[in-house]
């Protein structure tokens, strides 16, 4: 088998110039095929953990219907009971309660979504309490304070210390209002919040809402350790009588767009395979032509035809195994260089939103050994494919009409 | 709306004599109508009794008005929402809340909100709308309904005219004029809700119906009951009545 190798290397070295043009054209697709699948991956994951860890979770709980109309009345009914089982399972909760009215501040007014959370729960449950753009996040025991929105603070003109009147529809018919510092505004997590959120401690809502005890939704993050679903599935026998939906189900268009652009990944390095195929089948092409004469004069000597096609598309495979090996080299550099640099996309379009949800615009890569492992067995496997034809061509020459070209 | 109401019934002084229901000119019932906001001033209180699945309430009202512009809410039971103000001024609509001392304007965006709780928006309490003006009307029916004489006249906002009905439906008294209800319905021509009218009584020396029932029809078991206590009509009042500083009182 080395022999086989050794030759393929010399037949390779015949024509350098030729074997150099294929050899970059082969490690430029490596390359970026790499930085491709690194980035991609990076901007999916990303995307994926902007959803569940910053705010809405890997799985929700409401009560029945409570998407539907957002009333303050469907609450969940004993949430204790599902945030034993979140800590039982390991699996961070935090339970918030939501109401809507009338924010504020000075002459302007604007309707607001009110949050009553717990904030040492939301902290250790999401990364959101980390999102602010000025001022600070509530702390623990924070009391007629709230953090807000980016856009609304802007409409209100919010600043910092900015004093905020709330005027909501209690639970039991009352106006219930209540005067607020603001203490912090929120960078963009999603288009609703950044709109609309007045965020303060449970403790405050339930006073401003006359709502003891209500909360509306429950939301869970495992940080990775479980999926999406794994985590649906710890409360699915306990809940009779809430909803539990997966992130995936919450954002529907999201998640299916996040899957296609996955698939989308392989169907696009499956076009550029197509184009490594026909180039390195031109290139095998143009070397067996060349060398006619020669396969002629073997096949005159009596060597077996597999033995040509081994000869032919070990050359290709050597060409490839080289191709590849460089070609992740530069693809591992191009990641180094993607993270440490990234690229900001904003300055191209503004913020990155989809569905509501606000993304990072700062593409840097996420390389796995897979996706290395991935374009150098493709590579190989589909230039070896490639020079099978030309292979194959050589090998059925008749050794007389071979030996008489030229 | 409850201003509407309120002028409504701060200027039935126009008691018409004869209304027979063969002759009777749509347009003057209508404009009648719409001439009760020329009202030149009330006072008076009420009681707004809310009624929801989830809550009920009594509120204790004392009200002002001038003309269809101006005219002050103060709240004065229960306890727990006393000195509650709402100033209406124009077409602009503010709160005064005495727990935290602070006047709030409602913006545009909320004026389909609920006013203190009640089935009747803030925009009810703005609309100026005038009947004969904005709505082409036809006279639906005339004649016996349940044992009474009634006239019926149906109303389709012309293209125009910054209505949210689709169409409105005033049934009045044949007799006196004095309506009976008036049905609202949405642009899908679906009925959204009715109001009634009862309790007529003579105050000072007109007559007019005292009770008030705002029905939402997708909501049976939820209501809204406005009642009076007292009217007066046509008093002097302060005209510092009806600004902020008045409401911050």
């Amino acid at each position: 088998m080395p022999l086989t190798f050794k030759i393929a290397t010399r037949n390779l070295l015949r024509n350098k110039k030729r074997t150099l043009i294929t050899l970059s054209a082969l490690i430029f697709n490596c390359a970026m095929l790499i930085a491709l699948f690194a980035m991609m991956r990076y901007w999916i994951e990303q995307s994926i953990t902007n959803i569940t860890s910053l705010a809405i979770g890997q799985v929700q709980i409401h009560a029945p219907e409570y998407r539907e109309d957002r009333s303050l009345y469907k609450s969940i009914e004993n949430p204790e009971e599902y945030l034993a089982i979140a800590k039982a399972a390991e699996v961070a909760a935090s339970p918030r309660a939501y109401g809507y009215g009338l924010a504020s501040i000075d002459t302007k007014s604007a309707g607001a979504q009110y949050w009553g959370i717990e904030p040492s729960k939301e902290r250790q449950t999401f990364r959101f309490a980390e999102y602010i753009l000025e001022g600070k996040f509530l702390s623990d025991n924070s009391k007629q304070e709230v953090v807000i929105g980016r856009k609304l603070a802007r409409s209100l003109n919010a600043k910092i210390g900015s004093e905020l009147i709330a005027v909501v529809q209690a639970a039991d018919g009352s106006m219930g209002n209540e005067i607020y510092r603001v203490g912090g505004i929120l960078q963009t997590i999603s288009e609703e919040m950044d709109r609309s959120a007045v965020i303060m401690h449970q403790n405050d809502f339930q006073e401003l809402f006359s709502s003891a005890g209500r909360i509306h939704e429950i939301a869970l993050n495992s940080n990775n350790k479980l999926t999406s679903t794994q985590v649906a599935d710890e409360f699915n026998a306990a809940a009779k009588k809430v909803e539990i939906k997966t992130w995936e189900q919450l954002l529907p268009t999201l998640a299916d767009m996040l899957r296609v652009s996955r698939s989308a990944m392989y169907v696009f390095s499956f076009i550029f395979f197509i184009a490594v195929g026909f180039g390195v089948l031109n290139t095998m092409l143009m070397a067996t032509h060349d060398r006619v004469r020669e396969y002629g004069m073997l096949k005159a000597l009596g060597t077996k035809p597999w033995r040509i096609i081994v000869d032919v598309c070990s050359e290709a495979f050597v060409l490839s195994a080289c191709a590849a090996i460089l070609g992740s080299l530069a693809g591992v550099f191009l990641c180094f260089l993607l993270d440490t640099y990234g690229i900001d996309l904003s300055s191209m379009g503004g913020s990155m939103r989809m569905s509501g949800i606000a993304f990072d615009p700062v593409l840097r890569s996420d390389l796995k050994p897979i996706d290395i492992i991935f374009t150098i067995i493709a590579t190989s496997a589909c230039c070896v494919l490639a020079s099978l034809f030309p292979a194959i061509k050589a090998a059925r020459l008749s050794p007389i009409k071979a030996m008489q070209k030229h | 709306m409850i201003l509407r109401l309120l002028s409504f019934l701060t200027l039935f002084f126009v008691v018409p004599g004869s209304a027979y229901a063969k002759d009777v000119d749509v347009k003057k019932i209508l404009d009648h109508v719409d001439d009760l906001y020329r009202g030149k001033s009330s006072q008076g209180i009420m009681q707004m009794h809310v009624k929801t699945e989830n809550w009920e309430r009594k509120l204790k009202i004392e009200f002002w008005s001038q003309g269809k512009e101006d005219s002050l809410m103060r709240i004065l039971a229960p306890k727990k929402e006393k000195g509650t103000a709402t100033l209406k001024s124009g077409k602009n609509i503010w709160n005064y809340l005495p727990k935290i001392k602070r006047v709030i304007k409602i913006p545009s965006s909320m004026m389909g909100g609920s006013w203190m709780g009640s089935h009747f928006t803030n925009d009810d309490l703005v609309k100026e709308s005038r009947m004969a003006e904005d709505y082409n009307f036809e006279l639906s029916f005339s004649g016996k309904r349940k044992n009474k004489e009634v006239i019926e006249i149906s109303c389709i906002p012309k293209e125009d005219a910054a209505v949210v009905w689709g169409k409105v439906l005033v049934r009045v008294q044949t007799s006196d004029w004095l309506p009976i209800d008036i049905e609202y319905y949405d642009e899908e021509m679906k009925l959204n809700r009715v109001m009634n009218f009862d309790k007529f009584k003579k105050v000072g020396a007109r007559t007019v119906p005292t009770t008030m029932i705002l029905q939402p029809v997708d909501k049976p078991n939820e209501k809204t009951v406005v009642s009076y206590d007292e009217i007066n009509f046509d008093l002097e009042l302060p005209k510092d009545l009806f600004s902020l500083r008045n409401l911050q009182r």
